[in-house]
């Protein structure tokens, strides 16, 4: 769809709304590579603004203010190498078996018949209304039992059933023409070949929203891997995070605060400029319903 | 005597113990501890550690981070609560002793320190005031002072010496001297006081003390918040920046304070001990330490007195996981290594917190450190007038009560006018919780 | 559908009891692994926690537990009582947060999507440009934000008095502490539900606009009349997630005021964790935690049933 054959009035005023929120989206993160390059010594005033890079000394004579030392010292707060890694592991260790529970259940609820379907498919769906934050003391108590405490499978587990991706694979099956699976069963394909030839490559954008979505909440989450976890081999980027920002207690070191999210979201940023093309392409042209 | 017994039978344990671990048996000490100051704490822990292991072959230090102060207490209890053991040693807040010591989850430590050849030597090398949270209301010592502060004030010295004003020492000076200080354009503030955000209490409780009542005793179950002492300390809290508009209304977040005073928005603030190592590497000026101002309390009307705060060294043991006892010696060796004058001395000079050991005071890095910057020795003098920090049953509730009622004056959302009123019904809330103990 | 299946003739033929039986339990088998999840990490918990909210903790830790009936719900509303003195404002918090932040962030997503569907140059960049908060985790924004947002080295007001206009103390005015909250979770989740706009507008036929242009539809006309009723099902969906979002992040709140000030910052899962360290607080907490079980369960239920008739609709 394209809106704009001409260049009008509306279209100049489009591009120009464009400009202006991504500058204003912009902003945050163009503020913090500036403060990231500050040094400690100088926090802000107005009379030493954010952006002014340089100042004159005593003398009159301009000099540079920017620094490394503000990522120096984030390096050494954390483990950010393992925490790296780790994130890594929770996260696509968390998809990689979703994919499986939700193409299997999500099947099952679409394309088949069985008692207690219905009864079945609710209850999973409270999972999507149950705050996984509420249970978090129960949940602990159950990964204890379970032995598996501070450990990257703890941090996965519950999350290994999704009602959100049941649900989503579920509608996308269903909107497969089912004699696509008739026609595959006579060619002699059993279950697994009908899923991986048929309804897989059908569903592609749920599977793919979905992934999303997993991925990037994730990604974000803090609460649970505190709990869970202790070892800084096991502990996610979000963890350390936290950490860089629980040590400003002694003055708000805003520089390194800065410095430290920067080091941690700048390989995602580099991979997603890398790929965006194909990541939205993929995502946006394939037609999510 | 039954100390004695009781001090015979730890002995003939230690003994036996001590025989255990030389057979190569190695025990594993998870210790958990809360950052809270800008300084590389998990290179300088494991450090630590690291000495610790070379000198005791037998054990291992296992130091994880956790979080804040309160992030550590709730691992700590959600571990426990799921069947964990939880740490053996943790260095937590001095406030939550009376939650541990009800939980059943730390052990006393008199029976430890008896076995010391100078137990009474040990005890008084620490400054007395750090021993007020210590102890329960019986004298028995629960935990060990280790990471301990109190607030002190800071001041622009240049500013000071250009405007040719003293360093006030009372809330009135303070006043008028703040207020000689503050540009009417902004840039500038007099004072910053963190008394915005997260706990208000402990700058509350400074005025409070030095308004004439603390707000405990050494009754663990009285808290003293509606009190006219305690609504004469908020009102003049509060009106610092309402009516004399010497600081921001509402006062300023903990974090930002020092970094408003390093960058020359603030002449004086109220902080941490804690910072001051971060605050004299970042300022460009001439930074100067003082007691905090006294208030209208006492005969002489010179009402001394900050309270003290930051964390101790407790050492657990739980009903659902009883450690044996090799494991609680070895528990005991890493606390009295972390609370010896030599780890003392340089954890407070690479941290700014107070080294709690008067000896260690005598000992590099910290005997010269205090003599190039004589601010060090500011918070350690001021120890002699402090007072109790808060500590009672239901300290973690009850300190909630204080912080959000406290928040509700300060902020603004509650006019002065009915702070009477706020701080009543928060001392009933606080005296249904302490009905149970009475 | 299944029963189409069956009907194939050599489906039906060489069947021995064994395959008979594997079949009517595959269905059972698939779905095993997520029932299980479910049942262990969600509803195991969630009967438990309904349970515990209707007992009160013993005193000592060893203790057993007190049967009180519905009296922790009473206490969250009791004025007189630690947490009931705080709830109702966090509760009302907590629903102002979610409908605003849903409210104002799937429009802005919405337009994002319109916007950058369009032909522009340098396309890549402009959608970095509102994408990117999305892959900061939520700590890392804040923390950000707590930047932007300090009040007198922070770079708003900073600026402002550089500018000599008045400053605000973002998240230490009770009065702005929580529209300053909403501001972050709309910053970093307007990108988000671009993405999934996007991808909704991409999908609705070309020709449809070309119909409507030869027949002189207006932009707006070809709006409202075309492009939204076409990706309501996306909208529901992005509606979903947002909502759930919006109840169970709150560890920006962290890096953000901790609730403060005077609770006028606070949200109720916040406020559950803020008060978790007490034992004996937990009858509560579970009370808590059904009441906010309870808003989103009517929430993503009015969603769902919004979702399945937008579905009928379209057959």
């Amino acid at each position: 769809m394209q809106i704009y054959r001409r260049r009008n009035g509306w279209s100049i005023a489009a591009d120009a709304l464009t400009v202006l929120i991504s500058v204003i989206w912009l902003l945050p993160l163009i503020a913090s590579v500036f403060m990231s390059l500050r040094p400690a010594s100088r926090p802000l005033s107005q009379d030493t603004l954010l952006w002014a890079l340089t100042a004159a000394d005593e003398r009159g004579i301009f000099l540079p203010w920017f620094t490394l030392e503000n990522y120096e010292r984030a390096l050494l707060i954390a483990p950010w190498g393992s925490h790296y890694l780790s994130s890594i592991i929770f996260v696509v260790g968390t998809l990689v078996v979703q994919w499986f529970t939700v193409t299997f259940a999500g099947y099952a609820f679409a394309r088949m018949r069985f008692v207690g379907r219905d009864l079945l498919l609710y209850l999973i769906l409270l999972q999507l209304m149950i705050p996984a934050g509420v249970l978090l003391v129960q949940n602990f108590a159950t990964i204890r039992q379970l032995g598996l405490y501070d450990t990257h499978i703890a941090m996965m587990i519950p999350y290994w059933a999704s009602a959100f991706g049941t649900l989503l694979m579920r509608q996308a099956f269903r909107e497969v023409p089912i004699e696509l699976e008739e026609a595959a069963r006579i060619d002699g394909a059993n279950l697994f070949q009908i899923l991986w030839r048929v309804y897989i490559p059908l569903s592609i954008p749920s599977l793919l929203a979905f992934s999303i979505v997993s991925v990037s909440s994730h990604w974000n989450e803090l609460l649970w891997p505190l709990i869970i976890t202790r070892s800084p081999e096991v502990r996610p980027l979000t963890v350390g995070l936290n950490q860089l920002f629980t040590t400003s207690d002694t003055g708000a070191a805003y520089g390194l605060l800065m410095a430290g999210t920067l080091m941690v979201i700048s390989p995602l940023i580099v991979l997603f400029v890398l790929f965006q093309k194909q990541f939205i392409n993929s995502f946006a042209s394939s037609g999510l319903k | 005597m039954i100390r004695f017994v009781r001090w015979l039978g730890v002995s003939a344990l230690l003994a036996g113990s001590l025989a255990f671990s030389t057979a190569q048996e190695t025990i594993t000490i998870d210790f958990y501890y809360p950052t809270a100051v800008d300084a590389p704490i998990n290179a300088i822990i494991q450090e630590y550690a690291d000495q610790f292991m070379a000198q005791n072959p037998g054990i291992r230090i296992n130091p994880v981070y956790t979080g804040t102060y309160t992030q550590t207490r709730d691992t700590i209890n959600t571990e426990i609560a799921g069947g964990g053991k939880g740490p053996d040693v943790a260095v937590m807040l001095t406030t939550d002793l009376y939650s541990f010591i009800e939980e059943g989850v730390i052990i006393p430590l008199d029976d430890y320190i008896a076995t010391l050849d100078n137990p009474d030597a040990f005890v008084a090398d620490f400054f007395p005031a750090l021993w007020l949270n210590s102890l329960d209301e019986d004298g028995t010592i629960w935990s060990i002072p280790f990471q301990r502060s109190t607030p002190i004030m800071f001041y622009n010295a240049d500013l000071f010496a250009e405007k040719g004003l003293e360093v006030p020492t009372n809330l009135d000076e303070l006043r008028a001297v703040a207020a000689a200080l503050t540009e009417p354009d902004g840039s500038r503030w007099g004072l910053m006081i963190p008394v915005q955000g997260t706990f208000p209490i402990w700058m509350f409780q400074s005025f409070a003390i030095a308004h004439g009542q603390n707000l405990v005793s050494d009754d663990p179950a009285e808290v003293f918040l509606n009190t006219p002492e305690a609504l004469e300390a908020v009102t003049a809290l509060t009106e610092l920046g309402t009516v004399d508009g010497v600081m921001p209304a509402g006062g300023t977040a903990w974090g930002d304070t020092p970094s408003a005073f390093v960058a020359g928005q603030a002449a004086m603030i109220y902080h941490t001990t804690g910072s001051l190592t971060t605050i004299l590497n970042n300022a460009p000026f001439t930074v100067g330490t003082a007691f905090l101002p006294s208030g209208p309390a006492g005969a002489d009307g010179t009402g001394f007195g900050a309270p003290t705060g930051g964390g101790n060294l407790y050492i657990f043991d739980t009903p659902d996981n009883p450690r044996s006892e090799a494991q609680l010696e070895a528990a005991w060796k890493w606390v009295q290594f972390l609370a010896s004058p030599e780890v003392q001395s340089d954890w407070g000079t690479r941290t700014g917190y107070i080294a709690a050991r008067i000896s260690a005071w005598d000992i590099d890095p910290l005997k010269s450190r205090a003599e190039e910057f004589p601010q060090y020795t500011v918070a350690r003098d001021q120890l002699a007038t402090a007072g109790k920090e808060f500590s009672s049953y239901r300290a973690i509730d009850i300190q909630n009560i204080i912080n959000s009622t406290l928040s509700q004056i300060i902020s603004g959302a509650v006019p002065l006018s009915e702070a009477e009123a706020v701080l009543a019904n928060a001392q009933a809330q606080i005296d249904n919780l302490l009905a149970d103990y009475r | 559908m299944a029963t189409k299946a069956a009907a194939l003739p050599q489906l039906v033929d060489n069947t021995s009891i064994l395959t008979r039986l594997f079949r009517a339990l595959l269905p059972y088998l698939l779905i095993a692994p997520t029932l299980l999840g479910v049942f262990t990490f969600t509803l195991l918990p969630a009967v438990r926690t309904v349970h515990d909210s209707l007992y009160q903790p013993p005193r000592m830790a060893r203790g057993e537990p007190t049967f009180v009936g519905l009296e922790n719900y009473a206490s969250l509303f009791n004025p007189q009582h630690h947490l009931g003195a705080r709830f109702g404002q966090i509760l009302g918090n907590t629903l102002a947060f979610s409908l605003a932040t849903v409210g104002v962030s799937v429009p802005i997503g919405l337009g994002m999507a319109l916007l950058l569907n369009r032909r522009i140059r340098a396309m890549g960049f402009w959608r970095f440009a509102v994408f990117y908060p999305s892959l900061l985790p939520l700590i890392g924004a804040a923390s950000i934000w707590a930047f932007l947002y300090a009040d007198t080295v922070g770079l708003i007001n900073t600026t402002l008095r550089a500018l000599g206009l008045p400053t605000n103390n973002w998240l230490g005015n009770p009065n702005t502490v929580l529209a300053s909250i909403i501001t972050v979770d709309i910053w970093k989740q307007s990108g988000y539900h671009m993405l999934f706009f996007l991808a909704g507008l991409q999908a609705i036929p070309q020709d449809l606009y070309e119909a409507a242009e030869l027949d002189g539809a207006s932009y707006w006309q070809q709006l409202t009349a075309l492009t939204l009723p076409l990706l309501r099902r996306t909208l529901l969906f992005v509606l979903v997630v947002a909502l759930t979002f919006s109840f169970q992040t709150v560890e920006q709140l962290g890096a953000l005021g901790m609730g403060k000030p005077a609770d006028r910052g606070n949200l109720l899962l916040y406020f559950i964790f803020q008060n978790i360290g007490e034992r004996r607080n937990w009858g509560y907490i579970n009370a808590m935690s059904v009441i906010l079980a309870g808003m989103l369960l009517v929430f993503t239920v009015t969603n769902f049933f919004l979702l399945e008739r937008g579905r009928e609709d379209e057959r």
